[in-house]
């Protein structure tokens, strides 16, 4: 499906960030290890849908493309996060490591996207996207 | 995508809001109907002569204790307001859509845009602040107080239900003022929600009046001798032809600002993607009813490569454009607000034909409304080529999805072009050179200039700067001159002896 318009874009980021947030909350209980590091960043990334929320509510106004500035594929860009029942932890770990390659590159999808007409909403969507890389070599540690 | 759910369930009667009390009308009762679906979502009153005399009567009674009351004091309601309002913004946003069509991230877009004026005006012990000289001759001083007036109409339409009273209300009660809304009948529920806000707020009775209603209302309102000033918004017929000149007969402050026929200028070096996004939202956001909307394009230069790009990229775009409920997200235009606007807008179009221009998009007959709605309000984006500076559909305001293309040989024709029409309310040139934007920007005589931007919307802390043919008064709403407007300079000098 198509999304165009900022408000379709914005629920599925929140959308996203829910589903991946369940995902950590998932793994802290099936394993017994690293449970405060899950949490944590299940914690951050409802931090992260509340942060660009905020940004767009605060920028959103008739002067801004806000039914215009994006062209995105929500296909592309679904993530999956079921643990199949015989998963290994390291399995785990490394479909953290997926998820998170592709939610970086749908906030830098969307960032482009949406530069030049969505003010605040990119440069929010850069931000969480950067924080997210800096949990890459965290999570490769893991691993 | 989901569809939101709608905040108006059933059908409630819209009330007056007088003295602090939620009085029903006396008059009879019209249906306010979502222009998407044809249903009737509410029923309001059609207030009487009486009706608005009895809102003028409490505002006028609450005037002295609301005047003496500190601007400190009279901010901290402004602030308790605007929590309110951020609490409830996604209920406004969505009352919104539900009783205008527009879509949901419009509506968002107007509520932010409503709630900055009252985030200003809680600014108000600092805006409203003199100015003092000492020893303008020795021993003796002047200084300059800012002093409200009284009872002050504030008269909305409906494109913008929520938003442009504010423009207004919270400048004049911030100042010290009392005031008589008067919301479009075809859109009162908004402002409706919002004097709900500001009883919760814990205004005292009499502050804020809302009265529902058509021309009576108005005509109640303009001769009213008690009312100081009219804030009005609609169209330029009505302002200039009905309130500005009955204003100036009953010495009232009136600000009115009217209809438009804006110009977008394209140059050939242009960044064509980001000017596209921004033409679909100045040309057909808010279905193109809004006074800054984009009516007319001017395409600079003889480059038939740069102008084929151009019209190829804004027309598989315009007629990708999704139609429907705004509460769908994903929908991008939502329908006009009723019939009657959807036939003037037809016959708009069918005038700019007969002149000779040609259809590149012909919105007409949508058939691709997503949600199978019927097409009674809907009309597609229409672009419109061949089209010359005299023809109707230039010269007089539309108010719909409708794009009227001009070629040009230079930016002086096009500034010729911009000068010379009857409306200068918001002008834009889309480039890439800064010599040409300024040149625009200082050469065309109208009140908003964009430049790269397709919708010229003044924040809060300007003010809305229409200019002739789009405004009629002298200070604008918004800002310092909304300030300057709900005030009196009452100069002291002083000495002792």
């Amino acid at each position: 499906m198509k999304l165009r318009t900022a408000s379709e874009t914005i629920s599925f980021v929140k959308a996203l960030e829910e589903q991946s947030a369940k995902f950590y909350e998932d793994i802290s209980q099936k394993y017994a290890k690293d449970e405060d590091l899950w949490l944590a960043l299940a914690k951050e990334n409802r931090r992260f849908a509340d942060q660009i929320q905020r940004a767009y509510y605060s920028v959103i106004t008739d002067a801004i493309e806000g039914c215009f500035a994006f062209d995105l594929e929500s296909e592309k860009h679904t993530i999956e996060t079921e643990i199949p029942e015989k998963a290994s932890y390291s399995d785990a770990v490394y479909k953290a490591l997926s998820m998170e390659e592709k939610i970086i590159g749908f906030y830098h999808t969307a960032a482009d996207q949406s530069m030049a007409l969505m003010a605040d909403v990119p440069r929010n969507f850069k931000m969480v996207a950067k924080k997210r890389s800096n949990r890459i070599d965290k999570l490769k540690a893991l691993s | 995508m989901a569809i939101l759910e709608e905040p108006i369930k059933g059908v409630p009667t819209i009330k007056n809001y007088i003295d602090g009390d939620w009085v029903e009308s006396k008059g009879e009762t019209i249906g306010v109907v979502n222009p998407v679906t044809c249903e009737t979502i509410a029923k309001v009153g059609i207030s009487t002569k009486e009706e608005i005399d009895d809102a003028v009567k409490a505002a006028k009674d609450a005037y002295p204790d609301w005047k003496r009351t500190p601007a400190v004091t009279r901010a901290r309601y402004l602030h308790r307001l605007r929590e309110l309002l951020e609490e409830n913004f996604e209920e406004l946003s969505r009352i919104q859509t539900q009783e205008h069509g527009k879509t949901i991230d419009e509506s968002r877009g107007e509520t932010r845009r409503g709630i900055e004026n009252v985030e200003v005006a809680c600014g108000i012990p600092t805006l409203m602040m003199g100015e003092t000289s000492e020893d303008i001759a020795s021993g003796i001083d002047e200084y300059l107080m800012r002093v409200p007036l009284g009872v002050f109409g504030i008269i909305g339409p409906f494109n913008f239900p929520f938003m442009i009273p504010l423009w207004s209300a919270p400048y004049a009660v911030a100042t010290g003022n009392t005031i008589v809304i008067k919301p479009s009948e075809q859109c009162p529920i908004s402002q409706s929600k919002l004097a709900e806000l500001v009883e919760e707020a814990g205004f005292p009775p009499g502050v804020w009046n809302v009265v529902n209603g058509e021309k009576e209302v108005v005509n109640g309102m303009l001769d009213h001798p008690d009312i100081v000033g009219i804030t009005f918004v609609g169209s330029t017929p009505t302002g200039r032809d009905v309130v500005y000149p009955r204003c100036g007969a009953t010495g009232k402050r009136v600000i009115a600002q009217c209809g438009a026929s804006n110009m977008m200028v394209v140059m050939p070096d242009a960044n064509i993607k980001g000017t596209v996004a921004a033409l679909m939202t100045s040309f057909f956001g808010n279905a193109g009813q809004r006074c800054l909307a984009g009516q007319n394009l001017i395409v600079v230069g003889e480059d038939d490569g740069f102008y084929n790009e151009l019209m190829d990229a804004i027309t598989a775009t315009a007629k990708g454009i999704i139609m429907g409920n705004g509460l769908d997200e994903s929908v991008q235009m939502g329908p006009v607000k009723d019939p009657q606007k959807k036939e003037k807008i037809l016959a708009y179009i069918e005038s700019g034909l007969n002149d000779g221009a040609t259809l590149r998009l012909d919105g007409r007959k949508p058939t691709d409304i997503v949600g199978g709605y019927p097409d009674t309000c809907f009309v597609g984006p229409t672009i419109m080529e061949n089209v010359t500076p005299d023809m109707r559909v230039v010269t007089e305001e539309i108010f719909g999805p409708t794009m009227g293309v001009m070629r040009v040989k230079d930016l002086d024709e096009a500034i010729k072009i911009c000068n010379e029409n009857p409306y200068h309310n918001a002008d834009a040139i889309f480039t890439s050179n800064g010599k040409d934007a300024r040149k625009f920007q200082y050469e065309v005589n109208c009140g908003n200039i964009g430049i790269n931007v397709g919708i010229v919307a003044p924040m809060a802390f300007y003010p809305f700067s229409g200019m002739s043919g789009s405004f009629y008064g002298i200070l604008h709403t918004q800002g310092k001159e909304a300030v300057r407007f709900f005030t009196e300079s009452k100069i002291c000098i002083h000495r002792w002896f």
